[in-house]
């Protein structure tokens, strides 16, 4: 059976944000709400890498072990999704995620965050697929239309994947073979930076 | 010992980054070992002792590329936290038990005098149990929410523990602040005479309040009550600050901080709510005309003699007659207690 | 006006089938993510996409009725990435990704995967407005046109047609571009420009003077082939994020180097193997420091340079001054990287060669680019696949724009301005070439050779210095008067340097018209209280027609949707405008319009009749639009169509596409390649400099074109050239009427290149490229320094140019400013460049939610040194004076991206200045999300010596804490 990942190639991943449009376009996600987002470690400097983060679907997930309410469900796909009528908004899963993916509408006085939103994979939540109701609460679900994550479909350098975990693994091996070990010595020049 | 154990994780998570990030990052990966996951977020741990970096996203912690205290915080809830606080609570209520059983209900040495002490002002009992019910509501939802998982799923379902629980949510971060003022304001009446007094204090304890034998000499408060005056007052200070840092987050609290002080809310609660048990249960159904002193404000002078000695010797002179509504002993009251 | 749906949920509830779900049962649905997971490989390599996905696709989309997938193409850069626009019952409810584009694959950057926002949003230009008082109010089209028209005359009459200034835009569809260059020529002026003068007017010029022609010579897809790609001022990680997936390609397959040598450690700099910190400023220096070490270890490729380069012999002379010790001491970079950057590049051919703005935006800008040709050409790496000068252009349709010659220099087709350039196009037009010259004022203002020439045939003023157009003395321009009104048509002012002076000029003007989706900059900054009119134009995604990309593909656009509110597209506001001055008649003769709308596929088969010179004659509406229904039958590395509708074709049919489309040319996918018969994309060097120079050959020797029957080198093809080869009599008799006196320009039929085609034959002739560019001032390439220097100690060796007292029509500085030591006050080197979230001036992209939340603040990059040294902290406000006192005020960002002494800023920003926040003065609801400063109100005065490219990447200023 399919297992759902997100991967991305660290050695392509140049910051363009195109993911994080992506996503805002494809759910219509407003100002301050991101469900990915990207990363950049060592800014400006030697070694310098961009990583795009949002909701990896953990098989063990924190967010689902923690929540008070057990709004989190995991998909026959590994897909981990949440039911928004059951959320209270208490902010949990935000503090155990380790990607830090959950977010929340608001961060109002008297703890009043709104229901949390994140990924889903573009897989929706637990209404009936592609129904209006879905789509206003988790954003279209292209899973059930055949189609895989947006953002990772516009990823302008192929650097983020989204797919079956096992065939993700078999691209990211050919390009480690493809680059050789070449590739893994990045940084050395780099270093030699003046300035 | 909790600061321990979570200052031990996130060391050793640290330690761990650096030994990783000793080995010569030129080195390829295993190549038929590929797990996408957990091949980025190596490479990311080799090369990087802080997983912290920039990105034009700006909610809180996005720059945070790894939340590593997120697992120790999971583990503390998950398995400390929520098993403990489980424990603890049933300790407690089958000690209650188990003294109830080997002492029964503790009753007036020499009945009661009919004659009856001002002992709270009606300022004092409103603000007692003002407290006492926004404690004891805040106490239930913030159980609701920790053990409610646990116990009220299988009631409820999913869906209707989701209401309780937004309930449960509502009524405790809005009331949370309202126990702030309720607290204070007790603490401005009550500690006058909460003041320790050591040598009386100590004998008081030494004798072990005289549950076991003969009473102990005791002020106005004897050492026990003045110990959960204190321990309610300070723990409840901690419960109120962590509090309010929980239920106000816009002052960009990061998330470590928020796990802070969840810690430091939830570990302070939980003791408060186990001793005020004990503080419920001796107010309540132990001692007999007991609880009609917050009731009424005034004690039965036997009582006040039995229980209270130094304070009987210093206020005896204010004693004045039941009033004739009040003059029946308390059946009621033992009944409803008993029954409790 | 449209009502407007904010959400596109709203219409698929309004198609109720759409509820159920099109794959029914789970089993099938894990079925599908079987097959799913294959289309993840596809993505990943970029190859294939699982048929059995889209088709499902499909099916979920028609169930839901009336979803219509419209092909069109990013308006946000030069890449020209493909977009599958879904539209249901006129509303742009999602967008997909083309993973059948060629050139992108369905991926796509900030910008690209974001635009469907352009078809909801709405901080937008919404009516036709004038200000009144100081206050904007809402007028009709007609009013707008009449009252534009009136006063237009009115200036025409007091100061002639040359005082008013059509300011074109990059933004335009080849066709409005076209239509807007023939516009201002019926007009009677050539004080036409557009971005493209500030952009890559130095490579076009240097380019086009080096080896024929002015264009990225390969394109993204052909850099699979490459096996070193170095990037010199080029950060595409921001500027151009798809070309990472063509460049990663080809380090990670054929693990070509990357070098990348800038004053700035970019996001592409992270990604490189080699990376060179040159101070800003001396591109020159450091490419002649790299052919040192070429030249000193005899890496060059010597045949290749014997038979199709002349001039080496002058460079090599002049790169011998560039010992490795004077290099660092120049750009900073020690010899040990320049050697092994240039190693790099000799052991891996052939490598190709990008460069961005970091080259061109300087007053040296010609010299650079030329150095950079010199460089590919000593390595040999010049007209073969995977090598090349791979010059990313910027806007989506600059190369269209320039190729159109809206352009203050020259006529469609880089035709130029002379008399015989004017008579060819008043041929293609249908109108009397007396007529046209009637237009323009009948003045001579400029001398050639001790003759007075007609204005009609001096380049007008560009769009750099039109400032200076209004500011300076009249006595001192070259044409009647001072410009008195201004056409901002698709143009952002804080693109421009000398932001204050800008603002001085905008308040002198009688009467500016910007015509824009958005109010612009424009609208904001001149301290008016009239004259201002904003007419609201359509974007690209509401119009229709051809774009060429950087590569030259020509890509066609489908409307996506309805104009918005009551904007129209720029085609139809020209018509509204030509018909009130009375040129409608003129500009219109053979392009049929409805209602007002002008035929957009009239205009380019005009275009296709009148573009010899560079091929823009085979890319007829019907082979693009043929082009844009096939996408996935065009090869991903090469381009060129596999079977298919359009077999044989390369992509877009880059130019030169030659003769007529009945001609069927592919496309030339690599200019200059002589490894393919011209017919088959092939070239030569282009005859454009003469047959020889001093007694020395200029056409090429020993090398020639596939199937070429001249063996040889050969000038480029006329009537008698024809005749003299016995070629004449393959034309047909219609052919030979109209090529009669004719060359392969200028011959409408097309029968020249034709028959010059069939002999295997490069219709512009077969010649060397040229290392050394006589007609220019610096001949061989020289480092200068920049005017404004931090340098004093190489001001004496290297010099700037004197001033000059009219050049395009006016005087401009260069040594006087040199002269004078503003190191001491202002001891920064300043620079500025691109952020991914944002294009150009902005305006559009801080008026994209989903964008403007990703960039909020304008912000100076400062070294931790200068920082410590000035007492900012980071995220202070700080004050950044430019050297000519003009200062705006940003958030500091510390960082060690720039060198000590260096600090950048991003140039998209612009509605707040020097410290004031100019956002009452937009129209209501008008405003951009985000405003800041504009970087170029620091920036300083300087031009480059050939086309009066701004300096916008080397300045000098001071940073203080606000």
């Amino acid at each position: 059976m399919a297992r759902m990942k997100f991967y991305c190639d660290a050695e392509r991943c140049i910051e363009c944000n195109a993911c994080v449009t992506a996503c805002k376009n494809e759910h219509e996600i407003p100002w301050g709400v991101n469900r990915r987002r990207v990363v950049t470690i060592k800014d400006g400097e030697p070694g310098e890498r961009s990583l795009s983060v949002a909701c990896m679907h953990c098989s063990d997930a924190p967010c689902a072990a923690v929540c008070p309410v057990d709004c989190f469900y995991t998909t026959g796909d590994g897909i981990v999704l949440h039911d928004k009528d059951i959320c209270i908004g208490c902010g949990y899963c935000f503090y155990a995620c380790p990607f830090g993916a959950p977010q929340f509408p608001e961060a109002a006085a008297f703890s009043s965050r709104g229901k949390m939103d994140k990924c889903t994979f573009c897989a929706g939540g637990p209404e009936e697929d592609q129904s209006s109701d879905e789509y206003k609460k988790y954003g279209r679900n292209r899973i059930s239309e055949g189609k895989l994550p947006l953002c990772a479909e516009m990823c302008s350098t192929k650097a983020l994947l989204a797919g079956d975990g096992d065939v993700l693994s078999d691209i990211y091996r050919k390009r480690v073979i493809n680059r050789g070990a070449s590739a893994f010595e990045w940084g050395v020049n780099n270093s030699k930076i003046p300035g | 010992m909790r600061v321990h154990t979570l200052l031990m994780m996130v060391c050793l998570l640290l330690v761990g980054f650096q030994l990783q990030a000793a080995d010569p990052p030129s080195k390829p990966p295993e190549l038929s070992s590929i797990a996408p996951g957990a091949e980025l977020w190596r490479d990311v741990r080799q090369r990087d002792q802080d997983v912290t970096g920039t990105t034009q996203v700006r909610s809180p912690g996005a720059d945070v590329l790894i939340n590593v205290s997120g697992q120790a915080w999971r583990e503390y809830r998950m398995q400390e936290l929520i098993p403990l606080s489980g424990a603890a609570i049933a300790i407690v209520l089958f000690v209650i038990l188990l003294f109830r059983l080997v002492r029964g209900r503790i009753m007036l040495e020499n009945g009661r005098s009919g004659l009856r002490i001002l002992r709270f002002t009606t300022n004092q009992r409103v603000a007692h149990w003002a407290t006492a019910i926004l404690f004891s509501i805040l106490g239930l939802t913030g159980l609701t929410l920790l053990l409610g998982r646990s116990f009220l799923i299988p009631v409820f379902g999913a869906e209707g523990f989701g209401t309780i629980a937004a309930g449960a949510k509502f009524l405790h971060d809005y009331l949370g602040p309202v126990f702030v003022f309720a607290l204070t304001w007790l603490f401005v009446l009550f500690v006058r005479d909460n003041i320790p007094s050591p040598k009386v204090d100590l004998q008081w304890l030494l004798k072990g309040g005289g549950l076991f034998g003969k009473h102990a000499h005791a002020p106005r408060y004897n050492a026990g009550e003045k110990l959960w005056f204190w321990l309610a007052s300070i723990v409840g200070l901690a419960v109120i600050i962590s509090g309010l840092v929980l239920d106000f987050p816009i002052f960009g609290q990061t998330r470590s901080t928020m796990e802070f002080y969840h810690w430091v809310h939830s570990i302070a609660a939980i003791v408060l709510i186990v001793v005020s048990f004990g503080h419920i249960y001796m107010g309540t159904a132990a001692l007999e005309a007991t609880f009609e002193v917050m009731q009424t404000g005034y004690c039965d002078s036997n009582w006040a003699k039995e229980h209270h000695d130094l304070w009987y010797d210093e206020v005896k002179d204010s004693e004045e007659p039941v009033p004739q509504q009040q003059a029946q002993p308390d059946p009621g009251a033992r009944q409803s207690t008993d029954s409790a | 006006m449209k009502k407007l749906t904010r959400t596109s949920h709203d219409v698929q509830q309004s198609a109720p089938e759409q509820a159920t779900s099109p794959v029914p049962g789970a089993l099938s649905r894990r079925a599908f993510l079987k097959n799913s997971s294959l289309m993840a490989g596809g993505a990943a390599l970029a190859t294939t996409v699982s048929p059995v996905m889209m088709k499902k696709a499909d099916a979920a989309v028609t169930s839901g009725g009336k979803t219509e997938e419209i092909k069109t193409i990013c308006t946000h850069c030069s890449v020209g990435c493909g977009i599958i626009a879904e539209v249901q019952n006129g509303v742009w409810t999602g967008q997909e990704p083309a993973f059948d584009h060629p050139f992108n694959k369905g991926a796509h950057c900030a910008k690209g995967a974001s635009i469907r926002e352009h078809g909801h949003g709405e901080r937008r230009l919404k009516y036709p407005t004038k200000l009144v008082d100081g206050k904007w109010q809402k007028i009709s089209w007609d009013q707008a046109i009449d009252e534009i028209g009136d006063k237009l005359l009115e200036i025409r009459k007091t100061s002639g047609p040359d005082s008013v200034y059509w300011l074109g835009s990059a933004k335009h569809s080849n066709e409005q571009a076209y239509l807007f260059r023939k516009f201002a020529a019926m007009w009677g002026t050539n004080n036409v420009d557009h971005q493209a003068r500030i952009c890559h007017s130095t490579t076009v010029a240097g380019v086009a003077n080096t080896w024929g022609y002015g264009a990225m010579t390969n394109s993204y897809n052909d850099i699979h082939f490459s096996k070193a790609i170095l990037m010199i001022g080029s950060n595409p990680t921001e500027a151009h994020p798809v070309a990472l997936q063509h460049i990663f390609k080809a380090k990670e397959e054929n693990n070509a180097p990357v070098i990348v040598i800038d004053p700035r450690y970019t996001r592409t700099a992270a990604h490189a193997n080699h990376y060179l910190k040159i101070r800003p400023g001396t591109d020159v220096a450091i490419i002649w420091g790299m052919m040192w070490h070429i030249f000193e270890n005899n890496w060059q490729d010597k045949e290749f340079i014997r038979q199709r380069v002349y001039g080496m012999a002058d460079v090599m002379k002049e790169v011998k001054k560039w010992n490795p010790a004077e290099v660092e001491r120049v750009t900073g970079v020690p010899e040990a990287q320049v050697y092994e950057a240039t190693k790099a590049m000799a052991d891996n051919r052939p490598g190709t060669f990008i460069w961005c703005m970091g080259g061109t935006q300087h007053t040296i800008g010609n010299n650079n680019t030329r150095a950079y040709c010199a460089f590919q050409l000593a390595l040999g790496n010049m007209g073969v696949s995977g090598g090349g000068a791979n010059i990313f252009r910027g806007h989506d349709n600059v190369q269209g724009a320039t190729d159109l010659g809206v352009l203050s220099n020259t006529l469609p087709g880089y035709y130029g301005l002379s008399a015989g350039s004017w008579k060819h196009w008043s041929r293609v037009w249908g109108l009397d070439y007396e007529w046209v010259k009637g237009q323009f004022d009948d003045g001579s203002y400029e001398q050639s050779k001790g003759k007075d020439v007609h204005v009609m045939n001096t380049k007008g003023i560009p769009v750099s210095r039109w400032i200076d157009g209004v500011l300076e003395d009249k006595a001192n321009i070259a044409q009647k008067d001072n410009l008195k009104a201004m056409f901002f048509w698709g143009h952002a002012p804080n693109s421009q340097t000398r932001g204050v002076e800008q603002k001085k000029a905008m308040d002198g003007l009688e009467m500016m018209v910007i015509v824009d989706p958005y109010p612009t900059a424009s609208a904001v900054m001149p301290d008016r209280k009239d004259g201002i009119y904003l007419l609201p134009a359509a974007t690209q995604m509401e119009t229709y027609g051809s774009v060429t990309a950087s590569n030259r593909s020509f890509q066609w656009r489908s409307k996506v949707i309805d104009p918005m509110f009551e904007s129209l597209p720029d085609h139809t506001i020209m018509y509204k405008m030509a018909k009130k001055l009375g040129l409608d008649e003129q500009l219109f003769k053979n392009i049929a319009v409805n209602g007002e709308e002008p035929l957009v596929e009239d205009i380019l088969r005009e275009i296709n009749s009148g573009m010899w010179t560079i091929g823009y004659t085979g890319q007829s509406p019907e082979r693009l639009k043929k082009h844009q229904e096939n996408w996935g039958t065009f090869d991903y590395d090469t381009l060129k169509a596999e079977g298919g509708p359009a077999n044989g074709d390369f992509y877009g049919l880059p130019w030169p596409s030659w003769g007529t489309p009945e001609m069927n040319h592919p496309g030339t996918p690599n200019l200059y390649d002589t490894s393919k018969s011209v017919a088959d994309g092939g070239l030569t060097f282009r005859a454009r400099f003469g047959v020889e120079r001093d007694g020395v050959n200029l056409l090429a020797e020993g090398s020639f074109g596939k199937d070429s029957e001249i063996k040889d080198g050969y000038p480029e093809f006329s009537d008698k050239v024809l005749k003299k080869l016995g070629w004449w009599d393959d034309l047909t008799a219609d052919e030979k009427a109209a090529a009669e006196g004719k060359n392969w320009k200028t011959d409408l039929s097309g029968g020249i290149q034709r028959v010059a085609i069939k002999h295997g034959c490069s219709p512009f002739g077969n010649a060397k490229a040229r290392a050394m560019v006589w007609t220019f001032p610096d001949p061989v390439p020289i480092h200068r320094e920049p005017l404004y220097t931090s340098r004093r100690d190489l001001v004496e060796k290297y010099p700037t140019y004197e001033d000059r007292k009219s050049f395009w029509r006016l005087p401009t500085r260069y040594k006087s400013i040199q002269d004078k030591d503003f190191s001491k006050e202002y001891p920064i080197i300043l620079t500025s460049g691109r952020l991914v979230e944002y294009e150009g001036g902005g305006d559009e992209t801080r008026s994209n939610a989903w964008l403007a939340e990703l960039q909020q603040d304008m912000f100076v990059e400062i070294h931790p040194r200068d920082a410590n040294d000035a007492g900012i902290k980071d995220g202070d406000d700080v004050w950044v004076e430019g050297a000519e006192a003009s200062k705006v005020k940003v958030k500091a960002m510390i960082t060690r991206r720039v060198g000590s002494g260096v600090a950048f800023m991003p140039f998209h920003f612009a509605g707040h200045m020097q410290g004031e926040n100019l956002l009452d003065k937009y129209p209501e609801g008008a405003a951009p999300y985000v405003l800041g400063e504009a970087a170029n109100t620091a920036f300083t005065y300087g031009y480059d010596s050939v086309t009066q490219m701004q300096e916008s990447k080397c300045s000098l200023c001071r940073i203080t804490k606000a």
